[in-house]
Formats: structure tokens, sequence, C-alpha cells
């Protein structure tokens, strides 16, 4: 009899008319590390305020720590804690009173008090900002001041509730840092997170899709979960690939990732000659084909196939191909310039939020403009789009200048904002309607205009819905038709697909794809590195400098020396420790579940490396070179930009 | 109570409240702002009547009647006309609130000893004023008819020091001099004191549920009646301040009467604050977001307290409907005993009753709330 430390019997809750999670059996052993996993509106921050006893279910029961969360929630309370999503600190009080605060409502002895705080102040290299407003804090260090509020009083249980969400990748390898510190206390820890690579650091997984846990076990076991083995192939045309590909019998499973296919099959080698031969047969043109490590993201996308039998992706994938898009955007112009800025600044009081930027962003471009949260990103997308005055330098549009001719480029952008900006309360036609009237666009040519959209976003049908009743992936697909309604030759995106599932993630690449290939230059901002990949040019800001800018292959040659070692063992974080302090000081950082070593000489390397982990009982399951993200690049950038500033 | 969590909850506000000028400015500024608005503007005594005269007679009788009308000090004669016509079109375009036409025969009827008759033309349109404005020009025509009459009588060779039989000897108490200032600024504390307090009390706890900081709370093992209380009191203190200042600028600026005991007024003050801020944190229960908690603090305790207390209508001119209606907001109780302290100078025997009734009505609101009051998010 094993005693779980989370326990749910049929656990539902039912508002107005949304089943936000349904029957749900759940259970977490203690010390263990559980990831709920699943895109926005799955029921992730429902089920996790269910079980801190903050919100009563509809039927069936939750028991944390054997203690009923109805009848005796608060007896839980003050055993737990729990980060919120986009957890809030009191803007106006310093690191230091924050933490205090939340020591007084757990009455944390004095004594214990001082030497905890130290301690986690140090780990969360927090201790030079103690008398600092948390509200000038950056969004990283926010959320691990959060992290140091809630540890302050050694909770049993930590639920936190997509604690890294809109944090760079730096201040997200930190934080996982201090969970696992603190994990060698017992505590154990219940996580919700939309990043698939951060789920591969839990004990077990479990995925939740539209409030049903789809599948539920160790990440390694998941993997294992999938059907045969991967290929990870790229060929042009891909819709007539695939077609083929789902026609070969070896083929278990195909599924389109952006501009790859991966393939599920039972022998990898007669099934790649045989697809090879029908390559080559129906004129295919193979780009890549190799042998791939399915992800997380694979098992969830395979699991949410079949969990709605098909139907959800396949409609999808007949959709991407009726997009007929107009005829009046003229081809692709090579070298026309579509933005361009000098000396860009912008500055609030004595903050300066932008500082000197200077790109330019051609044509028909794939733009995509990185950073992390409060690094100015969404300042500059506001100058270029004529909402927000620059206090210094020059930036065209369109041909435009933002500043003067704001009037003449409005006419020529579209933009599509965070929250797309759709009126929940009005069907799909009508917001449609709506935009077309903002925008000018009337008549005959309106109706032209709403039938591509509808097309485009795959909405035909579905004209007089209520637009909050469509799931995420049709709200963003629809906010989209309605910001290039009127034509734009440049769209605006700012981080168009946060919280949507991987699914509907990859299709709406492939509408940026088809936009771009149209002419019409994309300019995006993404946390998400694998979007940033398909970028055609990156632009990186970094506390309101451009750090780095260029095509993602540039950068990664231009900006990178040395050779990359991906390992996968036990423990990685102690491994990390007894690399970093050895005799010789390795620069490694975590990726995933996995380690990340960069190293001159791959090949002497690789050997003392695996001695060392032996010679420290690791078992190593996997030790091989790999090509450098871009998560890794920026990981890298900014290590390098705070160094430098720190010298200054 | 060093230590305990309603005092970090209570200090964590104040350090809040402090670091953000803007809601301290708001409460001490905005509620000087009402008291000097409504303590100029909202002026029930009728003077300086736009008048537009029209003399017919331009006799040295009728000059000697309407300078008359004039040094009484109510009217202000803007315009002489020449006809009717005019008179309609000011009266119209509203440069005029009443015209007076003096017909061409009065000097001569006065003389021969006839009654003459003096027409007037008055706006309607708000009719306590138009009333007034009656009654002025009577008393004036009464006197100068008396005149009139004396004059006649003297020449007949009889003197009478008056000729009117029964004389009127008022006496005003209270507000003796009738300045409509004493009665509208005490009732104005009781008003200013009803809108702002649970306005900040409601702001600060839906502020928290719109940002999600409460959740934290609710996690927490702290407790309903903690949280409240330490959340709120920072708002009374604001409160307090405010009654103090109103009070100040009240007896020293308008020169309001203070007649009755100052600790009195303070005791009840603060009673009738707590009152008034625990209408906020039962808002703050119903609602979810700051607007709407907002919009539902101004419906009931401002709009009430304006219409609903005595401040300007007197309750007892109201339907029997509404005069129960009245009894469902604190303001009416406690208008009645800022009147009585400043005005009356009442002790506590004389206004037993408001007492034990706001005290009740505090003590219910109180418990209702923090029965609302629930660690859940829905």
């Amino acid at each position: 009899m094993i005693d779980y430390i989370i326990e749910t019997e049929n656990l539902c809750k039912q508002y107005k008319d949304v089943l936000a999670v349904n029957k749900m059996n759940l259970y977490v052993n203690k010390g263990e590390l559980f990831g709920l996993v699943g895109p926005d509106g799955a029921g992730k921050t429902t089920t996790i305020q269910m079980l801190c006893s903050i919100l009563n279910p509809t039927s069936g029961t939750a028991k944390i720590l054997k203690l009923d969360t109805i009848k005796d929630a608060e007896k839980i309370k003050g055993k737990i804690g729990y980060m919120s999503e986009g957890f809030s600190l009191y803007g106006s009080l310093t690191v230091d009173e924050n933490i205090e605060f939340f020591a007084d409502l757990y009455k944390v002895p004095f004594e214990q008090r001082q030497s905890r705080k130290k301690k986690l102040l140090h780990f969360s290299r927090l201790t030079p900002f103690v008398d600092r407003p948390s509200e000038k804090l950056s969004g990283g260090m926010k959320k691990k001041l959060a992290l140091c509020c809630t540890l302050m009083y050694s909770p049993e249980i930590l639920f936190l509730d997509e604690p890294t969400l809109g944090v760079d990748p730096v201040s997200r390898r930190e934080f996982w840092k201090i969970l696992n510190d603190f994990r060698k206390e017992g505590i154990t820890i219940f996580v919700t997170t939309p990043y698939m690579d951060e789920a591969e650091r839990c004990d077990r997984v479990a995925l939740l899709h539209r409030g049903d846990i789809i599948r539920c076990d160790s990440p390694s076991n998941l993997r294992r979960g999938l059907r045969g083995e991967m290929l990870d192939i790229k060929a042009l045309p891909q819709k007539k690939a695939w077609n083929i590909l789902n026609n070969i019998d070896e083929v278990l499973e195909a599924q389109i990732f952006g501009e790859r296919i991966h393939v599920y099959v039972d022998e990898l080698n007669s099934a790649t000659n045989q697809i090879n031969k029908k390559f080559f047969n129906e004129g295919i043109e193979t780009i890549d084909l190799r042998k791939g490590v399915p992800s997380l993201e694979d098992v969830f996308v395979s699991a949410i196939q079949k969990n709605t039998k098909g139907i959800y992706v396949e409609s999808e994938i007949e959709l991407t191909n009726k997009i007929n898009s107009p005829k009046q955007i003229k081809s692709k112009k090579i070298n026309e310039i579509a933005i361009h800025t000098d000396n860009l600044v912008k500055k609030f009081g004595d903050f300066t939020a932008v500082n000197n930027l200077t790109m330019t962003v051609n044509a028909g471009e794939i733009f995509g403009f990185l950073g992390p949260n409060g690094s100015g990103k969404s300042t500059t997308i506001k100058m270029l789009t004529g909402l927000l005055m620059p206090t210094d330098g020059n930036a065209k549009v369109g041909g435009y200048d933002a500043k003067k001719e704001v009037g003449k480029l409005k006419a020529k952008i579209g933009y599509m904002s965070q929250k797309f900006s759709l009126y929940n309360d009005l069907t799909v036609e009508e917001n449609i309607n709506f935009y077309g009237g903002v925008y000018g666009v009337e008549g005959d040519y309106l109706k032209k205009r709403k039938n591509w959209v509808l097309n485009m976003a795959g909405l035909v049908g579905k004209e007089d819905t209520l637009t909050k009743s469509l799931s995420g992936g049709w709200k963003q697909r629809l906010a989209l038709g309605c910001a290039i309604l009127h034509e734009p030759s440049i769209i605006f995106l700012d981080e168009p697909t946060s919280g949507v599932d991987p699914v509907a993630r990859r299709h709406f690449w492939d509408l940026i794809y088809n936009l771009s290939s149209e002419g019409i230059t994309v300019f995006v901002t993404t946390h998400y590195m694998d979007e940033a990949e398909h970028c055609h040019n990156l632009g990186f800001i970094y506390n309101g400098n451009l750090i780095a800018l260029g095509s993602p292959s540039d950068l990664k040659k231009e900006k990178f020396k040395g050779e990359l070692l991906e390992i996968e063992c036990n423990n990685p974080f102690r491994a990390m420790e007894i690399l970093q302090n050895g005799s010789k000081k390795y620069q490694v950082s975590t990726f995933g579940n996995k380690l990340h070593v960069i190293v001159e000489d791959i090949d002497r390397e690789i050997i003392k490396i695996e001695d060392i982990l032996k010679d420290n009982r690791f078992q190593v399951d996997r030790l091989e070179e790999v090509p450098i993200s871009l998560e890794d690049l920026f990981v890298l950038l900014i290590e390098e930009d705070d160094r430098k500033n720190r010298m200054v | 109570m060093k230590g305990s969590r309603t005092y970090s909850i209570f200090i964590k506000e104040i350090y809040e409240i402090k670091r953000d000028p803007y809601t301290l400015g708001i409460a001490i500024i905005m509620p000087l702002i009402l008291l000097f608005l409504f303590g100029y503007a909202l002026n029930l005594d009728v003077k300086n009547i736009s008048t537009a005269v029209l003399d017919h007679d331009k006799s040295l009788q009728s000059r000697k009647y309407i300078e008359r009308i004039k040094s009484s000090g109510y009217f202000d004669i803007k315009y002489h006309v020449s006809s009717y016509k005019d008179i309609e079109k000011l009266l119209d375009k509203g440069y005029i609130r009443n015209g007076i036409v003096v017909p061409s025969n009065f000097s001569k009827q006065i003389i021969r000893g006839l009654p003459t008759e003096v027409g007037i033309f008055i706006d309607g349109t708000f009719p306590p004023t138009a009333k007034v404005t009656i009654g002025y020009i009577e008393a004036i025509n009464e006197k100068y008819s008396g005149d009139i009459l004396k004059e006649i009588l003297r020449r007949q060779g009889r003197d009478f020091d008056s000729i009117q039989a029964v004389k009127l000897e008022e006496r005003v108490w209270y507000n003796p001099s009738l300045k409509s200032k004493n009665f509208i600024i005490p009732g104005l504390f009781a008003v200013i004191l009803m809108a702002f307090p649970p306005l900040l009390s409601t702001l600060a706890i839906v502020r928290e549920k719109e940002k999600g900081s409460i959740q934290q709370i609710f996690v927490s093992p702290t407790k309903p009646f903690e949280f409240i209380i330490g959340k709120t009191i920072p708002y009374a203190l604001i409160a307090i301040v405010e009654m103090v200042i109103i009070l100040i600028v009240g007896v020293y600026w308008f020169k309001v009467p203070f007649k009755g005991s100052l600790i009195l007024f303070i005791i009840l003050g603060t009673i009738y604050v707590f009152c008034t801020v625990s209408i906020g944190v039962l808002v703050s229960t119903m609602m979810k977001s700051q607007m709407a908690a907002m919009l539902l603090v101004l419906v009931i305790t401002v709009m009430p307290s304006l219409l609903f207390s005595g401040f300007i209508y007197p309750i007892f001119n109201m339907p029997i409907f509404f005069k129960v209606y009245t009894y469902l907001f604190p303001a009416r109780f406690f208008i009645d005993i800022s009147r009585d302290i400043l005005l009356k100078g009442n002790n506590i025997k004389e206004m037993f009753w408001n007492i034990i009734i706001l005290l009740l009505y505090t003590t219910i609101i109180i418990s209702i709330a923090s029965l609302r009051f629930k660690k859940k998010v829905d």
C-alpha cells in the first residue's frame, strides 16, 4: 500500500457550460516532482486550485496529505505552498519586505527566519537586491522571489502554476536549479507548464487535454510508449510527401512538425529504403532524412490525435491547403526594405526601454524578435506600429516615417497583440465585420476577404459561433485573419502562439510561412526557441539593447565557437556540479532533463567526461554531439551580456 | 501586536499606501474638493435674482418703488426694458429669473388713493426659487403699501407707529442666520465619509483579487477576519484623518458653528467610519473586478446618501415608502447625529436611538462581510 501525498478520485469541475476537469484520477508520491502539462484552457489552473483547496470541485474528491480538500481545507493550508500563475508579489514592497510578509503569514519562528532567508536569497542570487521594490525586478527575478516567498516556510508540497511563463531561458534554468536544491529537503513538487522541455525534467508527467488526462507516466516511459522508431524528414512538397508516407505500409504514423515530418516506423532501415524509393518515384525532393529522438511534444501530439481519433488534426491539415491568398499581393520583392530603424530610443522617465536600436527587415521576410519579458520587445513593436512616439532616432515602416506619417503607416500594417483583440461576446462573423469597418474594408471586397479569412482559419460553418466558445487555436487564427483583413504588406505578431497547444502552434506557423511566401513581411515575437529556428532572421534584445542580429544559422556560426555535447544521465543536477567543479571546470548547463557541455575538441573530451561520470557512479544513457540550439545560444548571449554589465 | 498576522497584513498595507501617493492623495484631496464644491455651490439661499424692469409710468413714484426692490438686496436689476416682448425674450433665454411690470397709471392711482397693480413674470422651472421670489416681492409690496397707507393717514392727521395689527416676532433656533451652509456642511460630513472610505477599502481588496495575490492569502493559514481587519484598519485610519480634516475646514473655513462635544463627535464618527468601511468590505466579497466594485459602491453609498438621507431633501416630506427606504442607509443616522452635535450641541441622551441604530448597523454589516468572505476563488 503506497502512501500517496496527493490523491484524487473522479475529480470534476464544471463551470457554467464548460467541463474544465473531467473525472480526474491522479496519484502523486511523496518527494516526487510531478508535472501537469497542457495548453491554455486544458484545466491546469482549475486542477491546481482544487488541490490547493481554494476551489471546491463539482464532484469527486481530492486528498492532500490524507486530508480532504473540502472538509479539512484549513488544515491543508499552512502545509502547502502555492505559487499562482503570474504570482504576484506586492510590487511596491521590497524583496525583503515581501519575504518577511510571507514569513509572518506562516508564522515562521524568528530564529529560523534569518538563516533560511539568507540561504534562499543566496540561491536565487537576489541578495544584492533585497531593498529593491519587487516591481522593479526583471520578470525572471520576480519569479525567483515568488519562489523564495513560498519556500520561506518549508511547505510539504509545493504547487507551482506555470511558474516560468514568459521568463527568459537563463532565469528559467536558475529557477529549476533552486527547485532542485530544495527538493533535497523532501518537498513534493506539483508543477504545471506549457513548456515541453520543462516537462522533461519531471519524474512523472500527466498530459492534460481539455480536462482529460490522456497520458500519465515518466517522460522516458511516455516516449517509449510511441510505437516503433522515429524518422525525422524534411521533404518538398511537404503535403504530397505526407500523403505518400501515409500510404506506405511500414509507416505507423506520420505527423507534420512545422517544416519537418516525423514518421514512426517499426524497422528503421527497410522503412528508410522504402521511403526513399517512393519519394524518388513520385518526384519528391528529400532535403533531410535522419533518425530522430522523439520529444515529449511528439508524445503529446500523437496522444491528442489518438484521443480525438485523428479528426482534429486531419481537418486542420486540409485547411492549410485551402488557403488561397488573394492575388493582389505582389510576389516577393527581394531586397525591398520593409522596416528600417536607425538608433531608435525610447525612454520612460530615466528608464531606457529601448536603447539605440538599429536594424533592417527585408520585405517578405519572417523576422523573429526575441528577448525575455521586459526587455523592450513590446515597446519596439509599439513604436514601429505608430502607437508610441520614439524618444529619439528614426524608424521607417513600409516606406513611411513612424514619427510623422503614422496615418499612412497604419494602413499598410496589420497587428495582432498578445491577447488576441477579439470581442468574445461577438460571433465570428461579427468580429470580422467589425474589423472590416475599422480598416475600411466593405462591400464586395469585405465579402471576398471574409470568405478568405473563414477558409484560412477553418471557420467555415462557424460564422455564428460566439468567439468565446472557440478553442485557443481557432481564436488565434481568427485574430490573425482579422489583423490581415485589409491585406497589409507588413504584419506584427506579438507572442501569437503563447499558451496554444503544440498542434495548433504548428499550424499557425504554416500560416505564417504561407503569408511570407506571398510577399508579406512578418515581424513576430516569441518565447519558443523552436519557433525562432523557423525565422529567416532574428533580432535578440536584452535590457533594451539589441545583442544579436542575423539568420539562425549565421548567428550560431558567429556567436558560438566550440562543440556541444549532450548528456542524458540520472541526477543531472548533481552531475552538473561535479563537471563544473572537477579538475577541469566544464561549461555545463541543463537542457530539459539533459546536460549540455561546451567543449573545444569533442572527440577527446567525450571520453574524459564519460569517465568522470562513471567514476562517480552515474548511469549514463546517452552521450553525443548535438548541433547548438538557439536556446543554448541565447543562454550564452545573456550570460555574456550579464558578465559585461557586471564588469562595467 | 507585533508578530500576529493581522499586524503584518496591516504593515504591508501601510507600506503599499505610503508608496502609492495617488491613493493617499485621492483619499485626502477628493473629500476636500467635494467639501469646497458643495460648501460653495450647493447654496439653497436665494439671492441676487436677476431681474428686468418694464416701467411704463416713469414717474417719481414708480422709481421709488423700483428702488425699494433694488435696495432689498435680493434682486439684481440687470435690464430696463421697454416692452413685454423684451421680458419674454430675456426669460426665454434664461438671462433673467423674473420680470417686473409697472403700469402707466401707477403714480396717478397712488396719488388718487386708489389701488394699483404691479405685474410679475417668474421663471417657474425651479419651484423653490420661484416661491421664494414671490415671497420676497409680496413682502416688499406689503411694506410699500403700508408706507403709502401711513402717509395717507398722516395727512389725515392720524399718526400710527405701525399699521400692522399682528406683528410677527421671529426666533430662529440652531441656525439663526438661516445660512444654508450651516445645514449643508454637517450633512456633507456624513456624505463624504460614506463616499470615500468604502471605495478605498473595497478597491484595496478587489485589487488583490484582480492581481491574483489574494490566492496566496487563501492558501495560507490566514483566517478571514485577520485578513479583513489587517486590510481595512489602514483605510479606516485614513478615513478618520479625512474626517478630522473636513471637520477643521468646515469649522474654520466655512465657519459652521460647533456647539457640542468634539470628543463625542470623534467617537461617533469613528463608529460611522468603521460602518462605511465594512460596507466596502462587503461589496468586495461580491465583486471580482475593480470597475464593477466601484460602480456598486457608488450606487449603494453615494447615491442614497445624497438623496435618501435628509442631506438636502427633508425625509419628513417623502412618501412613506421612501421614508422606510431611508432606514436602509446609515448616512441618515449620522447626518442627524452630525447636525445635532454641531448645530444643537446635543448629548448622548438626546441622540440615543440614532447611536444605537448606527452601532447595530455596523455590527450587522461587519458580520455579514466576514461570513461572506470565503477563502475560495469562485
